[in-house]
């Protein structure tokens, strides 16, 4: 007898098997319920691309549009710390250009209404700048009488802080001034810069008779062209052999745009890895929402194979519908991240100094539509290829799993999966060695917190409590039961704990650099811009106001003549060496003492304290930094030019010095007995420790030495802790995104394992275990996963904001403990509340309802 | 003889863990089209996997299988599933009905895998024939247990099955509605002139077939004509 092995099967278009598709639609109508988390992944991860990529554009439009109000003029040309020369004045005048100025410098401002006083930033404006933008202020302001030279305008959070109005009068240096205008906004400035130093503008004509500009003083001139019928090219050709023979440097609106595009950079970074870990995350919600899905579909897929279903026809049923729900997320995602996109201006004005125009945009929406329906689709198909291989013998005995193929197919989806989150990170990045760095990162994260999931499975197991009570043996016992949920809510738990400990461990190190600096006996208080003249003076205030002077340092300006017996022209004119430009022509403010402080480590040579004789060789220290960058050798030769009189040095020795601490450090230091005579100028360091006491001394001294400015350390650490607060505030919404999406997560992976209980605690229950024994279980073993997990990614948190603050901001690292140690207990009672929610349903219903309707 | 079903030397072994569990050992024999056959036994004798293994629902480890002379054994779990799409009905002890899914929807449904249009007015028809033309827009959560046995049985039919098996059709129901529906069951057996194929506990319902084989751990202990 002839048997058959092998049918003819009727070739069947799956996709257009209209039972299929109707099938799909029934079935999905009666499970929107079931597939919430699926959709709500998705709607989070959309959202937060959408919102991020919508607001990036806007930005960069913006930045394209008002990149000229910013600069407030055609071209800005600085002259650092010289005023520009009579030359290129008559230049200016000579072509007939429109142009005004600026001079910025740091000083003090002292307020008669109410004897406050305070660091402000002098901007001395020339002509009619700025020429673009408008200078926003407050109602009853007068920006007439400024621009007529009569009177000055303050920035708002100094009017603020000094409870100032329009009408009242400042000081500045010797002059008294009336103000006419409260600024809220002048072209270029943001809130954040104005509120660690916010400007007093003067018109430039009243400067000199503040006396505040005297020999040291950093004042940074600039000159602001408008173009006029001449072109771009045209301007920059009349001036820039002059720009060139005086050092100055410019910037086109062109150039200010890429500048501000690269300030922006860091915030675009930091809003693509929130987006990157929102998708990765809703990426996960998908694949574990499916399989949720999934395993509850089990006996419809046998029904249906029994009934004759291919297994493909099987997977077409649920694989249509995950697309059409997919698709619906992915809607509903985009819609929510263009209405997102309209909040984040609110929560970044602060930082950016340009208005965000919110507009609509395809391009956002198209690129979010391709995302979604790839996640959903991508993440979904594993699970779902599982129904493909369900055997029809599940209907007889539920216990049949499907057959677990390794096929070609399932690889190639594997390697999908790894090339999605990869490509994706490389495209928000736009750089392939930063997004493979995330992704790099994240598969790191990932493996560890899968490997730290698998040994808690391997030494509960190992090490199990046999004679501990019966609740606690049966919560550890359901860590390593077949169907247990402990690897997937470690990595799920552990990656949000990371996530989160991450930021406050990098907020911590930023916060901590500046208190460290400023703790113990170290200095807080730094005068500077001290004249020769009133040196003793000064000494005998400070002694009458009891305080204690730490270092008086007299500072002299210098540049470089020579170096290695080559002058400067030389040098520059010589390509092939790697020495940068303006390390040879920049100003060099160089002290003279006898000994190292305590910021400064030698490293080689010798630090010669002093010489004695006019004839000896002078020996300097340099600082490694400086000593590398020209490429130095102790011994070498280096000529100063000290104010016309040329000094030859020698290195005598290279110090490491520690930057970060606020007090004076300097790149060169002289001898004893060469400098002395020279012209120079003072800076007082010292320490006061009360707050009233800094700045009762503060108001004499601005009194009774108007050009002396101070800087009060304790006033920064309140400044920068408000910055940070607002900073915080932009890093907790963004990452409300990722936070949600793990939530959404967490809630899929307690379910996947409620249902992997239910029988099981129903049983419990029907043979006489208490409600309380069933949530102590319960409380127990999520309470296990949650202080792993919490445990396990703060941990690694460690290592990686380490990484993060070494290389990154390249800061010292400062552990918060304490914050590790709040985000894993909350991480821990997160975890147990979320499965006691999930497990509640089953705990307050009768054990005959539930094994009637779920088992 | 004209065989529907033959089973050659079968043998299936499962795997728990490190050991491994012979269910089913050496069972052989034949069946005639048209023919109906009980296979009884003690809980756990393999009834239910030899009448999955007949059904081609799973493989043998050894052995063979033909179902109206397609040999199951060697063929795909695809070309299986099409034999049963277009020769084999089944009734279960729970339904197995699609939850989401009308009473009129799911005796369609052999014939939308099938591919078959109008099918419509044969479902309709069927679901009369059980005596549940006025419930055809009802879902399976609000039918009692044994009109959705009746929905299942008209399910079976619908697509004329060559040979039907039947895994304790009355096992969850209650003796008067088990007894209705046992004659409803070989009532249209019989119209449609079906090879049946019955496992069950029950023995007066095995003798409703003309031949009962009896398994006892794992192997056939007795092939016996209904006198």
């Amino acid at each position: 007898m002839d048997y058959i092995i092998k049918i003819k099967r009727k070739k069947i278009n799956l996709l257009k098997d209209r039972w299929i598709w109707k099938l799909a639609f029934k079935d999905a109508r009666h499970n929107i319920g079931r597939l919430f988390l699926f959709i709500s992944s998705i709607v989070i991860g959309i959202a937060a691309l959408v919102a991020i990529n919508a607001f990036n554009i806007n930005l960069q439009n913006d930045i394209d549009d008002q990149a000229k109000e910013l600069l407030g003029a055609d071209l800005e040309i600085d002259a650092d710390n010289e005023e520009f020369t009579t030359e290129f004045i008559s230049l200016l005048d000579s072509n007939q250009l429109i142009y005004g100025g600026d001079a910025e410098f740091p000083s003090m401002v002292y307020f008669p209404k109410n004897e406050g006083s305070r660091l402000i930033r002098v901007k001395a404006i020339e002509g009619n700048f700025p020429f673009y933008g408008e200078i926003m202020v407050w109602e009853g302001s007068d920006t007439e009488t400024f621009y007529g030279g009569e009177t000055v305008m303050i920035d708002e959070n100094l009017a603020l802080q000094f409870d100032i109005q329009v009408g009242d009068s400042l000081r500045l240096g010797r002059a008294g001034f009336i103000i006419s205008a409260i600024v809220t906004q002048f072209p270029g400035n943001t809130t954040i810069s104005t509120s660690f130093a916010p400007s007093v503008y003067l018109p430039y004509p009243r400067l000199e008779e503040t006396g505040l500009i005297q020999y040291g003083s950093r004042v940074d001139y600039h000159k602001y062209i408008l173009f006029g019928d001449k072109s771009e090219e045209e301007v920059l050709a009349l001036l820039k052999p002059s720009m060139d023979k005086y050092d100055y440097r410019y910037d086109t609106v062109e150039e200010e745009k890429e500048n501000l595009g690269e300030n922006f950079n860091n915030l675009y970074k930091f809003f693509n890895l929130l987006s990157f870990v929102a998708l990765i995350l809703g990426s996960i919600g998908v694949a574990s929402s499916v399989h949720i899905y999934i395993r509850e579909k089990r006996e419809v897929a046998a029904v249906l194979r029994c009934l004759g279903a291919s297994g493909w026809q099987v997977f077409y049923i649920f694989f249509l519908q995950v697309v059409l729900l997919g698709f619906i997320g992915t809607a509903i995602g985009i819609v929510h991240g263009i209405l997102i996109q309209y909040l984040l201006p609110y929560i970044v004005k602060d930082f950016i100094p340009i208005k965000v125009n919110i507009q609509f945009s395809w391009i956002p929406v198209a690129e979010g539509l391709l995302v979604g329906l790839i996640m959903s689709v991508l993440f979904a198909v594993l699970p779902l290829s599982n129904i493909r291989l369900i055997s029809p013998l599940a209907i007889l005995r539920s216990a049949i799993e499907p057959v677990k193929k390794i096929s070609k197919f399932r690889y190639f989806i594997l390697f999908c999966m790894l090339m999605f989150p990869w490509l994706f990170a490389v495209s928000q990045t736009k750089s392939l060695i930063q997004g493979s760095l995330f992704f790099a990162g994240l598969l790191v994260t990932f493996c560890l917190l899968w490997l730290i999931g698998w040994l808690i499975i391997h030494f509960t197991r190992r090490f199990f409590p046999v004679r501990a009570r019966f609740v606690w043996r049966q919560s550890l016992a359901n860590l390593f039961r077949p169907n247990n949920q402990t690897i997937i809510l470690v990595v799920v738990i552990g990656l949000g704990s990371f996530l989160l400990a991450n930021m406050a461990m990098i907020q911590n190190s930023l916060l901590g650099q500046v208190e460290f600096a400023g703790s113990g006996e170290r200095p807080n208080t730094v005068l500077f811009d001290i004249q020769p003249y009133q040196k003793n003076e000064l000494l005998e205030f400070v002694d009458e106001e009891n305080i204690e002077v730490q270092q008086f340092v007299p500072i002299v300006t210098t540049r470089l003549k020579s170096v290695k017996g080559r002058t400067i022209e030389e040098w520059q004119e010589d390509t092939t060496d790697h020495i940068p430009n303006w390390s040879l022509t920049r100003e060099y403010r160089v002290t003279y003492r006898d000994s190292l402080i305590d910021s400064e480590t030698l490293i080689t040579g010798e630090f010669i304290s002093s010489i004695s004789k006019t004839n000896d060789s002078v020996f300097i220290s340099i600082e490694q930094g400086m000593f590398d960058r020209m490429s130095l050798q102790v011994g070498d030769e280096i000529e100063f030019n000290v104010q016309g009189l040329p000094v030859t040095t020698y290195v005598g020795s290279v110090r490491k010095v520690d930057w970060q601490r606020i007090q004076t450090n300097f790149m060169v230091v002289f001898p004893t007995g060469i400098l002395e005579k020279a012209p120079q100028f003072y800076v007082l360091v010292s320490r006061i420790d009360q707050r009233e006491k800094a700045a009762s001394f503060q108001k004499a001294l601005v009194k009774k030495f108007p050009n002396i400015s101070m800087i009060d350390l304790t006033l920064i650490l309140a400044t920068l802790d408000e910055i940070f607060d607002k900073v915080k505030m932009v890093i907790q919404f963004m990452a409300l995104f990722s936070v949600l999406t793990g939530l959404v997560v967490l809630s899929g992976a307690v379910v996947n394992s409620k249902y992997a209980r239910l029988k099981e605690n129903v049983l419990l229950r029907t043979i006489g275990a208490l409600k309380k024994q069933l949530v102590g279980m319960t409380l127990i073993e999520y309470g296990y996963l949650g202080m792993f997990a919490g445990f396990t990614g703060s941990l690694l948190s460690i290592v990686t904001s380490w990484i993060l603050a070494k290389y990154f901001f390249e800061i010292e690292f400062f552990p918060d403990f304490i914050s590790l140690a709040i985000i894993w207990i909350l991480v821990s009672l997160l975890t147990i509340l979320v499965g006691w929610f999930n497990t509640r349903s089953i705990l307050n219903r009768s054990p005959l309802e539930v094994l009637r309707k779920e088992v | 003889m004209d065989y529907i079903l033959e089973v050659h030397h079968i043998t299936k072994k499962f795997a728990t863990g490190s050991r491994e569990i012979t269910v089913l050992n050496d069972i052989s024999f034949k069946i005639t089209k048209g023919e109906g056959i009980s296979i009884v036994g003690p809980s756990g004798s393999g009834k239910t996997t030899l009448l999955g293994l007949c059904a081609g629902l799973d493989q043998p480890s050894a052995g063979s299988i033909s179902l109206m002379d397609l040999q199951l054994n060697r063929m795909n779990e695809d070309d299986r599933a099409y034999v049963r799409n277009q020769h084999v009905g089944f009734i279960f002890q729970n339904f197995q009905l699609l939850p989401t899914i009308t009473a009129f929807e799911n005796v369609t449904i052999p014939l939308e895998i099938r591919g078959e249009k109008n099918i419509a007015n044969k479902a309709k028809d069927l679901l009369a024939r059980v005596g549940l033309e006025d419930r055809i827009t009802h879902y399976p959560s609000q039918l009692s247990g044994g009109e959705q046995q009746r929905v299942a049985i008209a399910r079976a039919f619908i697509s004329n099955p060559k040979i039907l098996f039947a895994d304790e059709p009355t096992g969850n129901l209650d003796e008067e509605t088990a007894s209705t529906i046992t004659e409803l069951l070989f009532e249209m057996n019989r119209e449609e002139k079906t090879t049946l194929v019955l496992v069950t506990h029950n023995i007066p319902l095995a003798r409703n077939t003309g031949r009962i084989l009896k398994l006892k751990q794992g192997k056939l202990e007795e092939d016996s004509l209904v006198s």
